[in-house]
Formats: C-alpha cells, sequence, structure tokens
C-alpha cells in the first residue's frame, strides 16, 4: 500500500469516528435543531420590536380642510397611496372639516383617544401647515403631496386626467449592478454565517482526544496530519449533514413564496451564472471551512482545558467577523484594492471570491483561488501538527506555545 | 533490510529543551524475541520507544523498525500499548477493538470479529458491547491492549503494560505476551517490574540516565554479579578469620559473595579447622539484584562525573 493511500485510509478512519460520535449522540439534535430555537426567539423578539416600534391600527394622518376638498382629498389619497409598497403606506387618512380655529383643531387631533394622529395637516392648500409625531416626517411630506395634488384638481374643474396604464413585465438579460452587489453580499454573508455556526465547532474536538489519553494511540498509527485532517473532515461531514437538513428544509419552504417573488428573485441573479454559482458557493463553504476549521483546530490543540478552549472561542469569532468585513468590502467595491486583498488573505479568500462569483462572469480565478486556499488548508494542518507535536507530544510537560517564556 | 533484527537503533538521542532525555541509546531486538526495555523511572524508557515508534523524531541517531528507515511505513505492522492507556469512553469495547485495529489497516468487520473472539478469550466476552466508561480500570487496559494485537502486528511494543493490572490480569497479559511471541511477533516492553522481565524476556535492555548501561540476556544480566554465598558454622568462634575479608554477618550465618577460584577451597579450609558446615548455600542474583547494581553503579559514576 503507498503512503498515500495509506494515509488517506487513516484520514477516512479518523473522519468516520469523529462522524460517529458526534452524530450519534442527543446532544446533535440539540445542535442540529439550534437554528430553530434561535429563530423563534428572533420572531418573538421581532414581533415584540414591531408592537412596540411600528404604527398600529389606530394610526392616522389627518387633515383640517373645508368640505369642499375632503372628496379631491380623499381620491387624491387612492391614487397616491396605490404607488406604495404595502409596508409603506402611509397610515390611514381621516379628514375634520375645518371650522372657526383650524390650529386648534389640528391640535386637538394629536390628542384625540380615537385614534393616533400621526401627522395633521391644516391651513390653506397652498400653504399648510403640519404637526407631526415622532414617526411622522414621511407622513408630514405625503400630506404635502396630497394638498398638491386636490390642489391641481380644482384648477382642472375637479377633473383631473385619468390615464390607463398597460403593465408589462420584464426580465433582464443580466442582472442589475445593484442586484449584482446584492447577490455578492448574500454569498458573502451566506459562507460567513454557515462557518460562523460550524467551523468553531472544531476548535475543541483534540481536547477529547488529549483529555482521554488516546493520541499518543492515535500518534502512534497515524501521522498526526492525518489525525488533524481527518477530525476536519469528520466535523466537516457534520457541518455537511447540518447545511442539507436546512438547506432541503429552507428549499420546501421557498417553494411556499408567492410567484411574484420570482422576479425580485431575478434581480440578485449572480454575474456567473447560477448553476456555476451555486457549485462554487459550495466549494466556498467547503474552503472556508476547512481554512478557518484547520486554524482552529491547531490553535484549539493547544487548549487542555475546556476553560482554555472557551477563552479562545472570542478571539476566534473575532478572525471570523473580520473577514467577513473585509470580504463585505470587497463584494461592495468588485476589480478594488481591498477586493483583491480580501481575495487573496487565505482566510477572507473564500467569502471574497464567493462575492467575485456574483459580480464578475470570469470563471478561471475561480480555479486558482480554491487551489491557493486548499494550499492553505495543508499549510495550516501540517503547522497545526508541528505545534501539536512539539507542544503536546513531547513528555507531556512542555507547555503550549501560548505559556512559553513564562516562568 | 535486515530480518534478523525487527528493531535496530543507534545513538538515539533525544533532548527537552537542555536537558538529554535520552543520550546515545543503541538497541538490537532480534526478530520473534521478547525484548525487554529495564529502567528506574525518568530512565527515558518511554521517549526511546516513541523515537523508535517515529511518534516523535530523534535529535540524533538512527533507527529501523520492521527493516524500514521510517516507521510511518510499518505503522500497519505494529501494534503499541502506551504507558498513558486511553480509549474514547463512549465507545462500546469490541468497537473500540476494532477501531483500533482500522487503524493499522484492518477492516471494521474483520476487526468486530476478531475482537469478539479475542475479548471471550481473555475473559471479558460478556463486555463486549459495554461502553468504556462503564468498564473497570483493568479491563479498560485489558480492552487497549487487545487493541493493539487485533490486527495480528509483526512487532508489539508495550509500554509500562504491567502497571495498574491486578496480579491474576498480569497473568494474563504474560500469557498473551508468550502467545504474540509463538505466533513469531516479535515484542518489545518497557518496564521497572523485574519478576516479569525475568520471567518472559528472551533479552533485555537496562537504560538509566537516559543511557543504555545493559544489553543481554536475563542470565547475562544476572551474571554482573557474583552468586553469593550463605554459611553458617557448626562452631562460630573465630570464624571470620578464616571467611573472605567481605564477608558479612545476618544473624547466625555469614554471607559473601562467592570466591572467584570457587567454593570447594574455602570449604576444605573451615572444616580442616574445625568449623564446620550448619548450612550451606551459593544464591544466584536476581535480576532484581543486578538491575539495583547496574543503575546503582551508573548513578554513582554520574555522581562522580
Amino acid at each position: 500500500m503507498t503512503r498515500f493511500r495509506r494515509s488517506l485510509r487513516q484520514t477516512l478512519t479518523i473522519a468516520r469516528r469523529d462522524f460517529t460520535a458526534t452524530v450519534f449522540t442527543p446532544v446533535f439534535l440539540l445542535f442540529l435543531f439550534a437554528p430553530l430555537i434561535i429563530g423563534s426567539f428572533s420572531a418573538i423578539g421581532g414581533m415584540g420590536a414591531a408592537s412596540v416600534a411600528g404604527p398600529s391600527d389606530k394610526a392616522r394622518i389627518v387633515i383640517v380642510t373645508p368640505d369642499r376638498y375632503a372628496r379631491p382629498l380623499a381620491e387624491a389619497d387612492t391614487r397616491l397611496r396605490a404607488g406604495y409598497r404595502r409596508d409603506e403606506t402611509p397610515p390611514e387618512l381621516t379628514t375634520i372639516t375645518e371650522r372657526t380655529y383650524p390650529q386648534g383643531q389640528a391640535r386637538a387631533a394629536f390628542r384625540s383617544r380615537d385614534y393616533d394622529a400621526v401627522a395633521v395637516m391644516y391651513g390653506p392648500l397652498d400653504k399648510p401647515t403640519v404637526l407631526y409625531g415622532p414617526l411622522g416626517k414621511t407622513a408630514a411630506n405625503y400630506l404635502g403631496l396630497l394638498a398638491g395634488q386636490a390642489l391641481a384638481a380644482e384648477k382642472l374643474g375637479g377633473a383631473v386626467p385619468s390615464v390607463t396604464l398597460t403593465k408589462v413585465a420584464m426580465t433582464r438579460e443580466r442582472a442589475s449592478t445593484s442586484g449584482r452587489n446584492q447577490s455578492a453580499f448574500f454569498a458573502v454573508f451566506g459562507i460567513f454565517f454557515l462557518t460562523l455556526f460550524l467551523a468553531g465547532q472544531v476548535v475543541g474536538t483534540m481536547a477529547e482526544e488529549r483529555n482521554n489519553k488516546v493520541i499518543e494511540v492515535l500518534a502512534a498509527a497515524v501521522p498526526l496530519e492525518s489525525v488533524f485532517l481527518g477530525k476536519l473532515i469528520g466535523m466537516f461531514g457534520v457541518a455537511l449533514l447540518f447545511v442539507g437538513f436546512w438547506g432541503t428544509v429552507v428549499g420546501k419552504l421557498g417553494s411556499l413564496l408567492p410567484a411574484g417573488a420570482a422576479p425580485a428573485l431575478a434581480e440578485l441573479a449572480p454575474a456567473i451564472g447560477g448553476p456555476t454559482f451555486a457549485i462554487l458557493f459550495a466549494a466556498y463553504f467547503a474552503t472556508a471551512y476547512l481554512l478557518l476549521g484547520s486554524v482552529f483546530l491547531g490553535i484549539g490543540a493547544q487548549a487542555s482545558t475546556p476553560r482554555e478552549i472557551q477563552m479562545l472561542s472570542l478571539p476566534i469569532t473575532l478572525v471570523q467577523v473580520g473577514c467577513f468585513a473585509l470580504a463585505s468590502a470587497a463584494a461592495s467595491r468588485p476589480g478594488s484594492g481591498i477586493a483583491l486583498a480580501a481575495e487573496i488573505f487565505p482566510l477572507s479568500s473564500p467569502f471574497a471570491m464567493a462575492g467575485r462569483a456574483a459580480n464578475s462572469p470570469v470563471l478561471w480565478p475561480h480555479l486558482l483561488a480554491i487551489a491557493w486556499q486548499l494550499v492553505w488548508v495543508a499549510i495550516f494542518i501540517a503547522v497545526g501538527a508541528r505545534l501539536f507535536r512539539r507542544g503536546v507530544l513531547q513528555s507531556g510537560s512542555v507547555r503550549p506555545f501560548w505559556k512559553r517564556g513564562k516562568s | 533490510m535486515n530480518a534478523d533484527y525487527a528493531i535496530t537503533a543507534e545513538g538515539l538521542v533525544k533532548r527537552f529543551g537542555d536537558r538529554r532525555v535520552v543520550d546515545g541509546v543503541d538497541l538490537t531486538v532480534p526478530t520473534g524475541s521478547i525484548y525487554g526495555v529495564l529502567g528506574p523511572n525518568g530512565a527515558g524508557k518511554t521517549t526511546t520507544l516513541r523515537m523508535l515508534l517515529g511518534i516523535i523524531e530523534p535529535d540524533e541517531g538512527h533507527r529501523t523498525l520492521l527493516g524500514t528507515d521510517h516507521p510511518r511505513d510499518a505503522s500497519d505492522w505494529v501494534g503499541y500499548l502506551p504507558e498513558e492507556r486511553g480509549l474514547y469512553p463512549s465507545m462500546k469495547a469490541k468497537e473500540a477493538i476494532a477501531f483500533m485495529g482500522a487503524l493499522r489497516g484492518l477492516d471494521w468487520r474483520t476487526g468486530r470479529a476478531r475482537a469478539a473472539d479475542l475479548m471471550e478469550t481473555i475473559g471479558l466476552g460478556h463486555a463486549a458491547d459495554e461502553k468504556i466508561r462503564k468498564l473497570s480500570k483493568g479491563m479498560a487496559q485489558l480492552v487497549q491492549l487487545l487493541g493493539s494485537v487485533v490486527h495480528r502486528p509483526r512487532l508489539l511494543v508495550l509500554d509500562e503494560p504491567f502497571s495498574g493490572l491486578d496480579p491474576v490480569n498480569q497473568e494474563k497479559l504474560e500469557a498473551l505476551i508468550l502467545a504474540e511471541r509463538d505466533r513469531g511477533a516479535t515484542v518489545l516492553f518497557s518496564t521497572h517490574i523485574m519478576a516479569h522481565a525475568e520471567r518472559v524476556c528472551d533479552r533485555l535492555a537496562i537504560i538509566a540516565g537516559g543511557k543504555r548501561r545493559f544489553e543481554g540476556t536475563v542470565d547475562d544480566a544476572r551474571a554482573t554479579l557474583p552468586s553469593r554465598v550463605h554459611y553458617r558454622a557448626r562452631r562460630d568462634e573465630g570464624v571470620a578469620a578464616a571467611l573472605p575479608a567481605d564477608a558479612v554477618r545476618h544473624g547466625d550465618d555469614w554471607r559473601f559473595p562467592l570466591p572467584a577460584e570457587g567454593i570447594e577451597p574455602l570449604l576444605a579450609q573451615l572444616i580442616e579447622r574445625g568449623h564446620g558446615i550448619a548450612a550451606l548455600s551459593i544464591e544466584r542474583p536476581g535480576l532484581h539484584e543486578a538491575f539495583v547494581n547496574i543503575v546503582g553503579r551508573a548513578a554513582a559514576g554520574e555522581t562522580a562525573a
């Protein structure tokens, strides 16, 4: 048997052990359903926040006006409202018949307990005054538009020209630039989110071997590089299971989206093409996981107690957030110096290149980038194994690198 | 490749910081033999074994394992029981043995079948499907030992295999070591318990202070000390003058090293002077005494240096 085949077999043996030891435990279910728990809390929090911050059903915009303007204002409101998205529609319009002291009426409207006035307009329509509350600045502008429309209708003798609109849905031959930027950001964020969730799991895996003293058995039978790679592959298998499960769930939920959502999604089409992008996304997720995982594994292997591992989680998260920030900047400025730096720096390269796939149709840089990233995976594993061999295996008394030099 | 020796080592050196933990050790382990590496605590035995197996690299020197300069290339034919025992607590015993076999190239199915047989043979059949965390320390140690032989290695390396075992299990381990040798495997084990080495080793090396102080058979080791004479006179008065100068009294007995010319001239003299012989025995020194002597000499030499 060649060395390569033997190493491969040993690596897969380690990977298999780690995969089964992780998946066939009750704790794994907790891990698998963690997004559901997080999602539930987010939904509850979101609903609470919406009920506190958003306009309620009792929110109103109010106009104090002579009776003759009530109808044109209502018609103008109907026309203008059609131009807004549902979640951006101004509050319902209420008109109050103007009497001798409209300013007092307007202020009284603000104090009304029958509704929550967001903005109240009074005075002549060519020079109206609008009182508005903390959430009413946009509504105040809207009231101004209504006033203009009502005046125009009055000048035209009440007959606003009718427009017969023919709407034809179009699809672009290529995604818009803003759509590409958005899809680039989504790609960067998607990989960041997945690796944030999953790559950190690798940190403590060597601790099991150290604490149970299995490491010597492994180290005698298997090169440490194979141990490291096997553990990485085993945990990557766990990550794939996680992604596969949630990918299926999200896919099924996606099929429930309304038909009108398709054109909006088409705007997000990546420059390199949907299927190629999907393959590259998967490849970059894999390399991002392996790169960050190999770094975390190497660092985590130096830790010998759960406390030390816990202490490592903060700098590790910061590294991930840093890479995300760099890659996000790259996605918003494709072709810039910062984009090139993010694409070359090994730890941010998968994120940045996924963003590039959304922004640029050229394929060959991706092949180069994946090879470059895999080289760094090998380097990180080799360095991690060397540090482990020197720091941990020597005699059990040699300190990890961050403790060396201390008395 | 030299098929006569399962292991050769020349001038192995390992430094940890400024300390030479292993300082020029030479070893030649004949194929098919049981070879003991003896030494006091901290002598460098474990570090030597680790270097031989390629777990750590020597700073100086050269070694071959089953004919190859790269111990990793021979890893599928080697079984190893480290000094610090370790198994995955959540694994079942049979699975743990099969896993260790799989690391050495044995397929899982064969590994499980052999694991069940081995556990049955050693009297642990009832625990085959128990998780490691539920086994006693001694049972877990036996499981790990079986894991080191499940793939039928050509070389079995055991680091302090007897420590932590009760006398019954020590007997089982001795039987297993002999069975492995009879199967054709070479067995190398380290220990500081002389009785086991004396019973099973074909050859041995004594390491102290990182250096090899002795290499040979058990008999060779015992021969490093003269036999001791235990003598009791019928008439004790004035007998000291007839005995060698280094004779020491222990109660009614006198003890002294066997004279180089043999015991007969001395006995003739004692009888002639009328001291007679109430009791006489000549004891060959055990490995224990030889070990203490060799290690003690080494320590004295280092102190003098």
